[in-house]
């Protein structure tokens, strides 16, 4: 059964989880062709100078993919369920319904985490040849937020859309924008350090907002 | 008869409101035997889709308690749900899928699952196993949902205003492979349709809801047996008519009245005696099962 409800989830994602990761690749591609240029032009030292006195990570390209995946893998996975109130067949499933709704949010993640994971390879591997490690865990600290914002637009979107009622979806949306933001508001590297449990966590509290929209969806309230 | 030991589905009480509106119906009860085709029939927004939600357990109720197989319906447990087919009002299924994989996805899910009953119902659409069920016609689309359920086959169906943007030849397809299919297994159908005459060739008991009532809940045939028509030439004004309970939604178009009663002709002269009206051009009609809808809920 789990399978068959991973099949389902794959068949309404697959075509964005495709174009996301393509996006993911060709941004992250670009960011290290564009660090590439640079250190045939100047020398790898002239990189590290910036990176060390310029808070410069040069990877300011990605740093909005992730969200935008987040968005768009939501939408297409819990869209669906709500045109023309689908979620009904789901929720009629012969399967416990927390579980169910849990793994649904689970394959969505674990699409996420693989387009982050390649695209955060592709620049890992790469400075990994150019930097230090020191400077490489730089790079990665910035990125984090930014991954992190990527499952947070992912887990409002899904509770969004699982949401019967408008008033309640404005105001989720609200809530999204207000917590997104905080993950974009510092733009020096590695501003987040201190904060990362805290968005870990953040994020782990959003699972629960699909449940409760869910919840709602059952008792009936819905426009 | 014990109906709770028989009943399939069980509503004591059921109360039910448009928010903090309007009440749909209060205090409603009913049951749905064994083994029977059951068909809740009512005008626009008396509450039928309401009440399928409710068994379903997408609405809770006001007030009151459903019972789904002996099991409250607020707590369905997985192997419960599993007894149990769903057909959701215009037929919606996983539009995203293809015929096969739809049939593959479903069949995880359901121990007694019959492939060969879904492709013999895909077979007559002369569609191919990879076409997606978004880009087939709104009849094809109900034939994969009736495909899913037959091949599903669960001990209760519960079908939601089937007949809902089909044509008569498929709303025709669907009757009768679900009469033949309830019948031949003793499956327990609970359904809603928006055209009764479709019903009257598939349902062997209903329940008629006016707003915020049940009206009648029988069986088809003895409703059809009992529940009359009767049309009578008079000049005598409707609302002599409308005081005795006798006449049900009696109506009068120039000097023909037509009223519907369950009492006998005998007991109808002698109410029409009792009134000072003359009998002499009383006639019964043929009653089909809209006919007797309209009689018990009125035009109106």
């Amino acid at each position: 059964m789990e399978r068959a409800l991973i099949f389902k989830e794959w068949v309404k994602t697959r075509m964005v989880f495709f174009i996301s990761l393509g996006l993911a690749v060709c941004i992250g591609l670009y960011t290290v062709a564009m660090m590439n240029r640079l250190i045939e032009l100047k020398g790898v030292e002239h990189l590290w100078l910036i990176m060390l006195l310029k808070d410069n990570t040069f990877i300011d390209m990605i740093k909005y993919v992730p969200l935008l995946v987040g968005l768009a893998v939501g939408v297409a996975q819990m869209a669906p369920e709500m045109a023309q109130k689908r979620l009904k067949l789901t929720l009629h499933l012969p399967y416990p319904q927390r579980r169910l709704v849990g793994l649904m949010l689970l394959t969505g993640l674990a699409e996420l985490l693989v387009i982050y994971l390649v695209q955060a390879l592709i620049i890992m591997i790469y400075d990994f040849r150019i930097l230090p490690s020191e400077l490489v865990g730089r790079v990665m600290l910035t990125t984090l937020p930014w991954y992190f914002a990527g499952f947070t637009a992912y887990l409002f979107v899904t509770a969004i859309c699982l949401e019967g009622t408008w008033k309640r979806r404005i105001v989720l949306s609200l809530l999204a924008i207000a917590v997104l933001m905080m993950y974009f508001l510092q733009p020096a590297p590695e501003a987040y350090n201190g904060m990362l449990i805290l968005i870990i966590i953040t994020v782990v509290l959003l699972t629960v907002l699909s449940f409760g929209s869910i919840i709602r969806f059952k008792e009936g309230r819905q426009d | 008869m014990n109906h709770d030991s028989e009943s399939v589905i069980s509503v004591k009480n059921l109360t039910q409101r448009y928010g903090t509106g309007r009440i749909i119906y209060s205090d409603l009860s009913f049951e749905v035997p064994k083994g029977r085709i059951l068909g809740l029939l009512g005008k626009n927004g008396t509450g039928k889709t309401t009440t399928i939600n409710i068994l379903m357990g997408y609405l809770r109720p006001q007030k009151g308690e459903c019972r789904i197989f002996g099991e409250k319906i607020t707590e369905m447990s997985p192997a419960t749900r599993s007894r149990i087919a769903l057909l959701i009002e215009g037929h919606v299924q996983y539009a995203f899928m293809t015929i096969e994989q739809i049939e593959r996805f479903y069949s995880r899910f359901y121990p007694k699952w019959n492939r060969d009953a879904y492709y013999e119902l895909m077979n007559k659409l002369h569609v191919s196993p990879g076409q997606k069920i978004s880009s087939m016609s709104c009849g094809q689309r109900s034939q994969v949902a009736l495909g899913l359920i037959l091949a599903q086959n669960a001990d209760l169906l519960v079908l939601d205003d089937f007949s809902l943007g089909l044509d008569p030849g498929y709303r025709r397809l669907f009757i009768d492979y679900l009469r033949e299919f309830a019948k031949a297994e003793e499956k327990t159908v609970f359904m809603t349709s928006h055209i009764i005459q479709d019903l009257e060739r598939l349902i062997d008991d209903c329940i008629i809801l006016d707003y915020g009532k049940i009206l009648t809940q029988m069986p088809v045939d003895e409703l059809l047996r009992d529940f009359s028509r009767y049309t009578l030439q008079t000049d005598v004004p409707v609302e002599k008519f409308s005081a005795d309970s006798l006449f049900v939604n009696p109506g009068k178009i120039k000097d023909e009245l037509e009223f519907y009663t369950f009492k006998p002709i005998d007991e109808v002269r002698a109410a029409l005696g009792s009134i000072g009206v003359d009998s002499g051009s009383l006639a019964r009609q043929e009653m089909s099962l809209e006919d007797a809808f309209i009689g018990l809920t009125g035009k109106y």
